[in-house]
């Protein structure tokens, strides 16, 4: 009983170890599959492949192969040489351009299974061994020290039967880069490495190709260290550069130094343009009074004394479009033609402003001749010249119908357009008085009322120059009352006015006759004129000698009024 | 002789599309007095006269080889790729096995060593002879075809012209060095018959195989020439050391 016990465990073990093990998941093995084959010389060739899965039973492979055009089946016949997994073939085994049909059977307890067959052909799948024997010399020459590399073939080639003909390639790295320099050596066994970096450590392989095959595996480095030269070249180079480096840092430093002069010198400032005295900030700011506060002059009109100053320029509007313009003209050449249109305000304006400048830089001198403009001049133009007037009155210009007589303080002095001057009271002598320095500064200040109607082109009435005093003010009196009160009139005498020249020159008739300085109404009206400080009008009525006496030519040919007193 | 001889030389001589200088120089030598090796043989090229060695000779008819292998290889794959679909590829394998051999040729190193250079030399003419009149017949069946690339054609056109260089060169060293007077095998019937015997293929697997086989007997033609040349002479490649 206890050996049939025995048995039955065993038997019953045995079926347990069988469901057991089928139960793991054995089976016939996977199919392998061959890699590739390779023959180094051409004369030999060793076939890999790679098992599948075995089964999880040993598993045995066996390599089988047959040439084409035979039915023949030969097994491997050398498993061992290659190593695992591997068939080599001898020399005896090999044959050339013919192709091997080759496969592998793996096998195992359960089964078996067959790899995909591979037809190989020996000589299409040539891969020779690396070269041997590499060797790499540094050589000095004379630009700079090059390597020289010198190898042998691999040792199982035949290259000298010409059975198999051999390509060479190296290629050199620097050994802390990571790109790698490639030359083509042909069949030759050594190359010459130029223009390597001087001390510097190199590194240097090769390998070989059959005329039609694979590429060899590349030999182990061999390193080599390039000595440290220095090209000639390259010192003179250094010499140059440092050389300008220092010219370069001596110049910079200079420049740095005359940092102004020579931004002066580059880039001349622009000269913008600038209105003296005016501040363009206040324009920024807006406040349009005080820039123009800015742009009047403190004695403005200028007060110079009369001997210094340029006379005075007149224009003179006849109200029935005859024109008599009285100018004194300016010495200053600028300015600008008096015509004897009614054009002409554009030189009043000039002469105006030109005037203005004057007298700003000739400061308080007396203002006597203001007074005389402003007495006369203020002629009220004809209507349909009121454009124009407007036109050319400055800043400083009164409005054209006001009389200036009560502008004391208007600023402009100089400019008067000649009009009409209803001369009702306002230019009688006594109404005029020397009224001191205008205050010219307040371009606004003048007198806005008027006194004087507004000349009417019939109503106008003249009046005529009385004297003039001491002081450069003009004494009127109308011409319409010729009996007028007249304080002034006693013992005067009056200058005719003959004709007007141009450049605004008048010229005075002279009469020594005592005769009623009043003009001849029925002469030319427009002769006669308020207006003012200007020399050959202001003739008092005097002989001629001390009309002579009196006058006093200025440079330019007028007649300075200053010395004409009564 | 003389006179075929001239005639063919120019022949020879056409520049090869490669443009290698030295493959447009290959002429056919005239017969000269002494077949020494090392003897000068005259030539011409395009109307001027030259002279060659017969080593310069040799050097050319490999090259020729050389340039052979390279075009029956891209002509092949070219052939593969634009006909060949992709599920005949596999049984490519199965073509190959047709391309038996034409004559007994050495199929080591170590029965090579055993031929004679005589032997060598006629190898090699029998294979150039032969595939000569195959390539006529495989550039009249890729007429056939629909899209057959003109480059391709082109190829095979040049590969026939270069083969008949290569032809009359090697009757040249033939004379020159092995002192014969050699007339051409006439083989090339059975061989075609060989060739042509598997019916069951279609003309593309045919013509594959037909190009598989020449680019294998090219193989084998430039070899040859090499292994002849080492022989003969301290070339280069030949060196040992």
């Amino acid at each position: 009983a206890t050996m049939w016990t025995d048995s039955v465990m065993l038997a019953g073990l045995t079926l347990t170890a069988i469901f057991v093990s089928h139960t793991a998941g054995v089976s016939a093995p996977g199919r392998p599959r061959l890699t590739g084959c390779r023959s180094p010389e051409k004369e030999t060739f060793t076939c890999w492949w790679e098992p599948g899965d075995d089964g999880g039973l040993p598993t045995t492979y066996a390599l089988y192969y047959h040439l084409e055009g035979s039915e023949t089946v030969y097994e491997c016949p050398d498993y061992r040489t290659a190593g695992k997994n591997s068939c080599f073939f001898s020399k005896n085994n090999t044959s050339l351009w013919v192709n091997y049909n080759i496969s592998v059977v793996a096998t195992n307890a359960m089964g078996s299974s067959v790899s995909e067959p591979v037809d190989v052909d020996v000589v299409y799948i040539v891969q020779p061994n690396t070269p041997e024997d590499v060797r790499v010399l540094v050589v000095d020459d004379d630009p700079g020290p090059y390597l020289h590399v010198s190898w042998e073939k691999p040792l199982a080639a035949d290259t000298q039967s010409g059975w198999i003909t051999l390509v060479y390639q190296l290629r050199v790295k620097e050994t802390s880069q990571d790109t790698w320099e490639e030359y083509n050596a042909g069949m030759q066994k050594g190359y010459n490495i130029f223009s390597l970096l001087s001390g510097r450590e190199y590194a240097v392989q090769v390998r070989c190709k059959p005329d039609h095959g694979f590429w060899s595996e590349w030999t182990s480095p061999a390193y080599v260290q390039i000595p440290d030269y220095m090209l000639r070249e390259h010192s003179m180079w250094i010499i140059v550069a440092v050389f300008a480096g220092f010219l370069l840092f001596v110049l910079t430093w200079t420049v740095n130094v005359k940092r102004s002069s020579v931004k002066h010198c580059l880039l001349p400032p622009v000269p913008g343009p600038k209105i003296r005295g005016f501040d363009p900030h206040l324009l920024k700011s807006g406040r349009s009074e005080e820039m123009f506060s800015a742009l009047v002059t403190q004695h403005f009109p200028p007060t110079s004394s009369y001997d210094d100053l340029l006379v005075e320029y007149l224009e003179v509007y006849d109200v029935e479009k005859q024109e008599l313009v009285l100018g004194v003209k300016n010495e200053d050449p600028l300015a600008p033609t008096r015509t004897s249109d009614n054009d002409s305000g554009r030189g009043s304006c000039d002469s105006r402003t030109l005037l203005t400048e004057r007298y700003a830089e000739d400061g308080d001198k007396g203002g006597a001749d203001r007074q005389l403009g402003q007495c006369v001049a203020e002629l009220a133009s004809p209507p349909l010249e009121e454009e124009k007037v407007e036109a050319w009155s400055t800043p400083f210009s009164p409005p054209p119908l006001h009389l200036q007589r009560q502008q004391v303080g208007g600023a402009r002095a100089a400019y008067h357009s000649v009009l009409e001057i209803p001369c009702d009271s306002p230019c009688a002598p006594g109404s005029y008085g020397h009224q001191g320095e205008s205050d010219i500064s307040k371009p606004g200040g003048r007198g806005a009322s008027t006194t004087l109607a507004e000349p009417q082109a019939q109503s106008a009435e003249y009046v005529e120059v009385q004297t003039v005093d001491h002081e450069n003010v003009l004494l009127l009196r109308p011409l319409a009352d010729p009996g007028g009160p007249d304080v002034d009139y006693a013992g005067e005498d009056y200058s005719k006015i003959r004709d007007v020249i141009p450049d605004n020159v008048l010229l005075l008739q002279r009469e020594p006759s005592a005769w009623p300085c009043a003009a001849d109404p029925g002469q030319d009206r427009g002769e006669r004129s308020c207006p003012t400080a200007l020399q050959e009008l202001m003739q008092p009525c005097k002989p001629p000698g001390p009309l002579q006496q009196g006058l006093r030519l200025v440079a330019n040919g007028y007649v300075d009024a200053s010395a004409m007193l009564c | 002789l003389n006179l075929i001889l001239s005639k063919s030389l120019v022949l020879l001589l056409h520049p090869n599309r490669h443009g290698q200088v030295l493959q447009g120089w290959l002429g056919i030598l005239f017969c000269s007095i002494h077949g020494m090796l090392g003897s000068v043989l005259d030539c011409e090229v395009g109307g001027v006269h030259c002279t060659m060695s017969i080593e310069m000779l040799l050097d050319r008819a490999i090259q020729h080889a050389e340039l052979i292998y390279r075009i029956s290889e891209e002509t092949r794959t070219q052939f593969k790729e634009t006909f060949i679909p992709l599920a005949l590829v596999t049984q490519q394998g199965h073509a190959d096995h047709l391309c038996t051999v034409i004559l007994p040729t050495p199929s080591s190193k170590s029965e090579v060593g055993q031929i004679s250079d005589k032997w060598l030399l006629h190898s090699v003419l029998i294979l150039v002879q032969f595939w000569i009149n195959h390539l006529v017949d495989l550039q009249a069946s890729l007429d056939h075809y629909d899209n057959t690339p003109q480059d391709l054609l082109d190829k095979t056109k040049w590969v026939s012209s270069k083969l008949m260089s290569l032809e009359k060169g090697l009757l040249t060293l033939i004379r020159k060095m092995l002192n014969e007077n050699n007339l051409p095998l006439d083989n090339s019937k059975s061989i075609a018959d060989h060739l042509a015997s598997p019916r069951t293929m279609e003309h593309v697997m045919r013509d594959y195989t037909m190009l598989s086989c020449f680019r294998k007997d090219a193989h084998k033609i430039e070899t040859f020439l090499k292994l002849f040349k080492c022989r003969q002479t301290d070339w280069p490649g030949c060196s040992f050391y």
